[in-house]
């Protein structure tokens, strides 16, 4: 599904983000990536988004070879890829509704299906009720859910997430796992940047740990006894 | 909720998903419907700034009004020249030696030629009556014992082209009967020359006109752009493509340039109502009931299309080079 290839990204000011990663995500796997801030976590996933493209190895996902991607074939790339952003990139001026309905806009849903789409969607983080509400009304954990939903509306085949649980209590970050978790069960690749130590050793997932922006472990997860 | 609507949604569920892409669009209605949204939106963002947005319109209506206004105006010269045209007349005057029987028979032969729409001849008594008549020079003429007036022989061409009837006069003065042909053409040609010339003004400010409104909706668009820019952002990230982004601005720019056209089509008619009610003056004293015509419902028509048109595609250049500048 995701396939890192000795990928190293350097900014036009010289500084190497990412030197030389090697992984493989195939479908149907919840991965962590972990590390300290700066350690490069964010510009794997914008990679992955192409919103950045990499300096050299090859980068592959959903059978993309992001390295040669054009202009147009991005957007159709990220149709196929839910996100959840560190600052949750909402639009101010619609409800929560019609912030989580944008994906299946873009993609020309009917307006039917779209809407249970996003309430079902709404339903799994708990939002159902704040429907009508608007970005700036919600805490910054609702903010999150609604983003989360909005990865998730379009049922996409790659999840990325980045800190999700950021401004999530324990109860509400168990909560957003479980619905991560479902996705993962149904064949999606979860990728979910994080640094919240105790939720990732209590999921027991595969864990790839950055830093300087090299990758220094990637951790198998333990055999259940 | 309407009876059909539900109709549809059960249908939707009794029956299986038919092979479309997850439930995507599938008729024109859907889509039809979603640009009535995209539209309806751009229309609220319009009016949530009525002062900017009506000072764009008034801009673009003003713009528009510029090269109507001289074509229409060059096209009521037009059909008045050519109501002059259609009577041009080519006055042929006769050797006194020229009985009338044989002025007749000149007449009669001029009127078989091809290049001759119609003629006639005014012999020399009665081209004398007409004129103590018209001069109320009665007892004078009267006084008169030879007729100083020539016979002549009154013929509109068949082609009215300036051209044409000098060719026609040329000929005319070979004929041995014919003494002076005396054609007013001179000044038809001129008013055609201004005609000709004000119609390629038109051209050259319709063009210019073009450009200005591409700057100045582009510009408009641009700034539209600038201030949404966090919206467009999040709608690339989720895979927006840049032409569903530049959607709602295309909408922007096709509001502005219809209503601008509209608007242009009112402002026409204002100064239509206000120069005829000057030019009813004027032509009272020249003895005239010249009125500059209304340019007519398929000139408004044509004036708000090509707005439409204009708005639309300097929205879509300003758009797509600006959204595609946005990187999230």
């Amino acid at each position: 599904m995701i396939k890192f290839d000795s990928v190293s990204k350097r900014y036009a000011d010289g500084q190497e983000a990412l030197s030389d990663i090697s992984f493989e995500l195939s479908r149907g796997e919840f991965a962590f990536i972990t590390g300290h801030s700066g350690a490069g976590k964010s510009t794997l996933l914008k990679l992955i988004l192409a919103m950045e493209a990499p300096s050299s190895g090859q980068l592959i996902a959903n059978g993309v070879n992001l390295k040669r991607i054009s202009a147009s074939q991005i957007a159709q790339h990220r149709r196929q890829i839910g996100t959840v952003f560190q600052d949750h990139q909402l639009l101010h001026d619609r409800s929560v509704y019609d912030n989580v309905a944008l994906p299946l806009e873009i993609c020309g849903y009917q307006p039917n299906d779209a809407a249970r789409r996003v309430r079902a969607a709404l339903d799994k983080v708990g939002l159902l009720k704040k429907e009508k509400s608007f970005p700036e009304a919600l805490s910054g954990g609702e903010q999150q859910r609604v983003g989360i939903a909005r990865a998730v509306v379009n049922r996409p085949s790659i999840i990325l997430a980045d800190e999700p649980t950021g401004n999530l209590d324990p109860e509400l970050s168990a909560e957003v796992m479980k619905v991560f978790q479902q996705f993962q069960s149904v064949g999606v690749c979860l990728l979910v940047a994080s640094h919240d130590a105790a939720l990732i050793e209590r999921l027991n997932c595969r864990t790839l740990v950055l830093e300087g922006g090299k990758l220094l472990a990637d951790q198998k997860p333990r055999p259940v006894l | 909720m309407s009876a059909t609507k539900r109709r549809t949604a059960n249908s939707d569920q009794a029956r299986p998903k038919r092979n479309t892409r997850k439930g995507q669009t599938e008729s024109f209605t859907d889509l039809f419907r979603l640009h009535q949204r995209i539209a309806n939106a751009s229309a609220k963002r319009l009016a949530q700034t009525p002062a900017s947005s009506l000072i764009t319109l008034f801009v673009v209506a003003v713009a528009l009004l510029l090269p109507a206004l001289l074509f229409g105006l060059n096209n009521n010269l037009a059909s008045l020249l050519s109501s002059f045209q259609d009577s041009a007349q080519v006055t042929v005057y006769l050797q006194d030696d020229v009985s009338e029987i044989a002025g007749q028979g000149v007449s009669d032969n001029l009127l078989t030629r091809s290049d001759i729409e119609n003629a006639y001849y005014v012999s020399a008594s009665q081209a004398l009556n007409e004129f103590s008549a018209a001069s109320g020079l009665e007892d004078l003429l009267l006084e008169m014992t030879a007729n100083p007036l020539p016979g002549a022989i009154v013929l509109t061409p068949a082609n009215v082209s300036p051209a044409a009837v000098d060719d026609l006069a040329a000929q005319l003065r070979e004929l041995p009967e014919v003494d002076v042909v005396q054609v007013d053409s001179l000044w038809l040609q001129r008013l055609a020359a201004i005609s000709n010339l004000a119609g390629v003004i038109g051209s050259v400010l319709t063009v210019i006109v073009i450009l200005g409104l591409f700057f100045i909706v582009g510009n408009t668009i641009k700034l539209a752009i600038e201030n949404r820019k966090a919206e467009i952002r999040v709608i690339k990230l989720v895979g927006g493509s840049d032409m569903y982004a530049a959607r709602p601005f295309l909408y922007t720019g096709l509001l502005y340039g219809l209503g601008g056209g509209i608007l242009a089509t009112i402002l026409q008619a204002f100064v239509l109502i206000t120069f005829n009610s000057n030019l009813e003056v004027l032509m009272q004293l020249y003895d005239s009931d010249f009125r500059l015509r209304g340019f007519g419902f398929m000139s408004a028509l044509l004036i708000v299309i090509v707005g439409a048109l204009i708005g639309w595609s300097a929205a879509l250049m300003a758009s797509l080079r600006h959204i595609r500048a946005i990187n999230p």
